[in-house]
């Protein structure tokens, strides 16, 4: 494309112009787009533009057997996907009245938490190199890499650990793996107060963070905000505790609320959100080696497999809100309908057009990154 | 505590003619209401009950009962639980009453069912395509949408099948389960 | 032109006994400082932070990410990629200045990978774009996107990695692929004729049949005059 080969066309004279912002662009999470509107550089109207990612998968997982879909869910959520996976083998579990032995129980939610944190790390280290803060980013996503190579050993896979079966899970813990985990629990909370020094005090980011997409608890329950995002505007709701699953009544842990539901607060919330994670981890750790029995229920031959006919609503909260699946079965040996409700469909759509309106565009990669936005599970 | 609530949240929905509340576990309650009900029964829930958060809309597609079905699945942050609404909906035309005004989160879920099952929401913000706005066939969710057959005429893909794995194949080794009869599992039936 | 292979390598003829030094000291020179395009077409861009950041640091190689087209030397396709992304991709590629190098990461990129099925994802990216190297997985780890790249590094200085003349030479096959997946009013605003003549890249497959149906349709891009200043053309009433 040469540049002579533009006509330049005379315009009435105006501040108004239109910015396609993505998806080839640096400051939005994924491969998504927003249209602006700007009045100098102040956002006038604000447009989303997903599909980029688009792989239909609510069809694909139609065509495919019920153990095969397995590998296909954690595709959906790329940087947290442990929860997708989770929530499909219990809806199945659901259907099929599979009883999850108790020692499976306990790993998943070790798994989730791990999952958790990593996502956790990844998302405030992108918001800080939105705010120019490349230091943070570097810290967060080496320290992540810690936890991708316990997910490595447990799992065998670094991102995407297909671990969670319908009936329990793949494996059991290597030796000494439970040792392994506590370390890196014992670095990570070593860490904490560097990254606050560095991230969470450093008044560059106060200042850039603290007023930006602000929504308030209103705003946010009337646009079916849920997760960290909900929890920076005072609200303490929570999945885990309110819609209990696997073994998290159990557990003691804590919801971090912030009542001022901008960036910044988001930001903050995941950052408190970690010690909690932490917190449970450990317990999981101490109880882990007393829990004794097998990791998965017995399941019928997966090649030839018929899931009894019924519907069933599954919830986990993930490290974005809350991932719910609507799973159909008609007795046959594949999904009828599956249903995926990624949180980010919320945030990452209506949310976020309606809070870029009034932002400079300097702001906008911020809003998008301390909402947590991923494209993936809202274009499927 | 939560007894109670069950107990009112059953007499208020009786108020509704031609409902059948099934109660699937503690926090779970499926509801199956004539479509022309539903309006009311999610005023109803909002209103009186705390159901304010809409979780999602779902949509099968029972192709040989000529049949949509959408379930609205509302959640209380009070009483701690989720209440999935089912209606059904005549396939041809395929037409329904938005929810927004009432949920606002429904906006996304009815612009999602209208592009991938072709229903229409009256009423609602934003009929345009979101995901699919290059998509030039039919809305591919639906049961009769073969997306094999799609792929092959627009798509060229190859079966992985080299020379190694024949061999095998012919020494009676190789992928035990051929992928024909893992499919059709069904037909043993 | 579907496979790397098959890209005829065209043995330049130079007099001056100075010019083959100075095409490998360019090489050399091309090979050490590359510029990866920051573009996040599918899920395997979750392993370019961790290969791009301390822990695998890839600019110790004289890599770095970048975050126009224009001034990048290799696009990355991380994964699968939905048909509405690969319009985009093309619109991206053609952007890039020459020379330019495209790897295909994920297997996803090679046959389709777990998405065969999907309606919404273009299965071979080869059909599309020429692609100089493959990198496997699902998702491939950072060291092997850091060997792959290593592996690029070595095919350019050696310059087996011709990729982008191809595009130039076979334009027509390419352009033809794209037509029958967008339908045959595709055009992208870039003039690949015109620049595969400024190379001296116009080979027997640049044009036929699908180029003669681009040009039925195209909008004539003439070039403007050079003009001092700023001065905008009124709009024709």
């Amino acid at each position: 494309m040469r540049p002579e080969n533009y006509e330049a066309q005379r315009q009435p004279p105006s501040n108004e112009f239109e910015l396609n912002f993505g998806p080839n662009h640096p400051g939005i999470e994924g491969n998504y787009a927003l249209k602006l509107k700007l009045h100098g550089d102040q956002v006038v109207e604000a447009k989303a533009d997903g599909g980029y990612l688009h792989r239909g998968f609510e069809k694909l997982m139609e065509q495919r057997l019920w153990i095969q879909n397995i590998a296909l869910v954690p595709r959906i959520c790329v940087p947290d996907p442990s929860p997708m996976e989770l929530c499909y083998s219990m809806a199945v579990e659901q259907l099929c009245g599979l009883e999850v032995p108790e020692r499976a129980q306990w790993i998943r939610v070790m798994q989730l938490e791990l999952s958790r944190i990593a996502a956790h790390l990844f998302t405030f280290g992108g918001h800080a190199a939105t705010t120019g803060m490349y230091s943070t980013m570097y810290w967060g996503v080496a320290d992540r890499d810690l936890l991708l190579d316990l997910f490595e050993e447990f799992t065998g896979g670094r991102v995407y650990s297909i671990y969670n079966i319908p009936g329990g899970v793949r494996r059991e813990l290597p030796d000494g793996f439970l040792q392994r985990v506590s370390e890196t629990l014992d670095y990570l909370e070593s860490r904490l107060p560097d990254y606050d020094n560095l991230f969470f005090k450093n008044q560059v980011f106060v200042r850039r963070a603290k007023g930006v997409g602000v929504m308030s608890q209103e705003q946010a329950l009337a646009w079916g905000v849920t997760g960290p995002n909900l929890r920076a505007t005072g609200l303490a709701f929570d999945v885990r505790r309110d819609d209990p699953y696997l073994v998290y009544d159990q557990l003691e842990f804590e919801i971090p609320t912030e009542e001022s539901g901008d960036a910044w607060a988001r930001t903050l919330v995941r950052r408190l959100e970690l010690v909690q994670s932490i917190r449970i981890l450990r317990q999981v750790v101490e109880a882990l080696p007393d829990i004794r029995g097998p990791i998965r229920a017995p399941i019928p031959n997966p090649l030839a497999w018929n899931v009894p006919a019924g519907e069933v609503y599954t919830r986990v909260e993930s490290s974005k809100g809350e991932t719910c699946y609507f799973v159909v079965s008609n007795g046959g040996p594949k999904p009828y309908r599956v249903h995926v409700r990624g949180p980010s469909s919320m945030h990452a759509v209506q949310v976020l057009e309606k809070m870029s309106v009034g932002s400079r565009i300097e702001d906008i990669a911020q809003t998008m990154f301390s909402l947590d936005a991923c494209p993936p599970e809202v274009d499927r | 505590m939560s007894k109670e609530i069950a107990h009112w949240l059953d007499n208020l929905l009786e108020e509704i003619e031609g409902i059948k509340v099934r109660r699937k576990s503690s926090r779970r309650v499926r509801v199956d209401v004539p479509a022309d009900a539903l309006p009311a029964l999610l005023e109803l829930l909002q209103g009186r009950a705390g159901y304010i958060h809409l979780s999602a809309i779902s949509c099968v597609d029972w192709i040989e009962e000529e049949e949509f079905e959408l379930v609205y699945h509302v959640w209380s942050y009070e009483s701690h639980s989720l209440v999935s609404a089912h209606i059904r909906i005549a396939r041809d035309p395929g037409v329904y009453l938005s929810v927004y005004d009432l949920y606002q989160p429904a906006a996304f879920f009815e612009r999602d069912i209208h592009e991938m099952y072709g229903i229409h929401f009256e009423g609602s913000p934003n009929m345009e395509k979101f995901i699919l706005t290059e998509w030039n066939g039919p809305p591919p969710m639906r049961k009769e949408f073969d997306s094999e057959a799609y792929i092959n005429e627009h798509l060229s893909w190859q079966n992985y099948n080299p020379e190694w794995l024949q061999e095998l194949i012919a020494e009676g080794g190789g992928i035990i389960i051929p992928p024909e009869e893992q499919r059709f599992s069904q037909k043993k039936k | 032109m579907s496979s790397i292979k098959q890209i005829p390598v065209i043995e330049e003829k130079r007099t001056n006994p100075l010019a083959r030094v100075f095409d490998e000291l360019v090489r050399f020179c091309r090979s050490r400082s590359l510029f990866l395009l920051h573009y996040c077409t599918g899920c395997g861009a979750i392993e370019l932070p961790p290969a791009m950041t301390s822990r695998f640091d890839m600019e110790r190689l004289g890599i770095q990410p970048m975050v126009s087209p224009r001034q990048a030397d290799i696009l990355l396709i991380t994964g699968y990629v939905s048909i509405k992304t690969l319009k985009r991709v093309i619109l991206t590629y053609e952007q890039m200045g020459s020379p330019k190098y495209v790897i295909g990461i994920c297997s996803c990129t090679v046959n389709g990978g777990m998405y065969w099925q999907s309606y919404a994802t273009a299965k071979k990216l080869d059909e599309y774009m020429p692609v100089d190297l493959y990198i496997a997985g699902c998702m491939p780890r950072p060291e092997a996107v850091i060997e792959g790249l290593q592996q690029l590094m070595q095919r350019i200085k050696t310059g087996e990695a011709k990729g982008w003349e191809d595009y130039y030479r076979n334009y027509d096959y390419y352009l033809g692929n794209q037509q029958k997946l967008f339908g045959n009013d595709w055009q992208t605003p870039t003039d690949v004729i015109t620049e595969a003549k400024h190379y001296d890249l116009l080979g027997e497959g640049t044009l036929g049949e699908h180029t003669a149906l681009l040009e039925q349709h195209q909008q004539p891009l003439e070039a403007l005059e050079m003009r001092l200043g700023h001065q905008v053309k009124e709009p024709a009433e």
